[in-house]
């Protein structure tokens, strides 16, 4: 096993525990907290991967994944801007 | 009451506007930023596929041209393509990433302290900027978001609201002094 | 050039578990919003740092840049973006509780 698998497991662990706050979050925005965390470990895997694996092409799917969240984030909280806390 | 004050300056920039209008500069600016935007997409395309071959080129400069057609309005507002705000100095801006990355690793360092902790005593500040250009404002919302324990909430006109965690002050003239720091003067000086 | 790739990969690590155990320990979506966004970018920042060291210039570390520069322009937003729905929405931010004995020497 080279550093690069090694490196991503690590990441791996610590997305599941952003995945705690994901499940237990008491509102809506505590959710999207955890899930902007957990875009950022993600592309660090794919982007070791490609190192691994030596392929260019991995990397313009850790990209597209990027704006991916990025854009989901965006859209999600358009979604809630209408809604109070208690209603 | 945010709402209620951009209703009430509404007819006022309506005027604004039509006085623009009636002295006809659009056309010529609007080439510019055209060819603004398309520059700036071209410059996105080299980056991204690594490959000088003069097909490439042609396909990017089509590609790039035609999504700046249809897209100009929104990446340069109309207001802002007659300040100098769209041309900033080069080399003061290869320097600020630099700045700002040294801020960052240090910002990230002195987080460690309150997680580990857990004492914290955060406090919601509000205060303005001095800066004209919307861009500027906009890259100095993020860098506040970048420095240590701030964090901003609503950037509305020249209005900002930060979360400021371990808040020394609430007065809105020296907690405005701390949290921006030097950044404002860097960024007066990079884009007017 | 091997040596500086790994301490920059320790970082990297060391700066994502401190976000995550920062956004389990705080007490509201402001306070773990600051902590989980330095953090990830922090770490995001190295680990590309420590790739383009290992690679040099070839169209990896362009590419590796690109995403880069990418991270550093969008996660401000989201964070921003995340704040401002929880403003809007009503949620209030927590205030460290002072001690009765604090108050009484205040005054």
């Amino acid at each position: 096993m080279s550093v690069f698998v090694i490196a991503s497991f690590c990441f791996l662990a610590t997305s599941l525990l952003s995945l705690i706050r994901i499940i237990i979050g008491p509102t809506a925005q505590d959710r999207l907290v955890g899930l902007n965390l957990i875009v950022p470990q993600v592309v660090a895997i794919m982007v070791l991967m490609a190192i691994n694996f030596n392929r260019a092409i991995y990397l313009d799917v850790a990209l597209v994944y990027a704006i991916l969240g990025f854009i989901s984030i965006i859209a999600i909280t358009k979604y809630l801007k209408g809604k109070k806390l208690h209603e | 009451m945010l709402i209620t004050r951009r209703k009430l300056f509404k007819p006022l920039q309506k005027k604004r506007k039509e006085k623009v209008k009636s002295v006809n500069v659009h056309s010529k600016w609007k080439i510019i930023r055209i060819l603004l935007t398309t520059s700036y997409l071209m410059l996105g395309w080299i980056f991204f596929t690594v490959n000088l071959a003069p097909f490439s080129l042609f396909l990017g400069l089509m590609l790039s041209f035609a999504v700046a057609f249809f897209t100009y309005d929104l990446f340069i507002e109309k207001e802002e393509a007659a300040r100098r705000s769209l041309l900033p100095r080069i080399y003061l801006l290869i320097i600020y990433p630099l700045v700002l990355l040294t801020k960052v690793y240090l910002a990230s360092f002195k987080m460690i302290i309150p997680v580990i902790s857990g004492q914290s005593n955060p406090r919601v500040v509000h205060f303005r900027t001095r800066l004209k250009s919307e861009l500027a404002r906009v890259v100095l919302a993020n860098s506040i978001t970048l420095t240590p324990g701030t964090l901003t909430l609503d950037l509305d006109n020249d209005h900002l609201i930060v979360h400021w965690l371990d808040a020394k002050t609430i007065h809105s003239h020296y907690a405005a002094r701390l949290i921006k720091g030097h950044f404002e003067s860097w960024l007066k000086r990079i884009w007017m | 050039m091997i040596f500086i790739f790994y301490i920059f990969l320790f970082l990297s690590i060391f700066f994502a578990f401190f976000g995550n155990i920062g956004m389990l320990r705080f007490p509201d979506v402001y306070t773990r919003l600051q902590a989980s966004s330095k953090c990830a970018t922090t770490s995001l920042l190295s680990l590309f740092i420590g790739l383009m060291i290992l690679k040099g210039f070839s169209s990896i570390s362009v590419r590796i840049l690109v995403i880069a520069i990418f991270f550093l322009l969008t996660s401000p937003v989201a964070s921003h973006a995340i704040g401002r729905s929880a403003y809007e929405g009503g949620i209030l931010p927590w205030r460290r509780v002072r001690k009765k004995e604090d108050i009484s020497e205040d005054k």
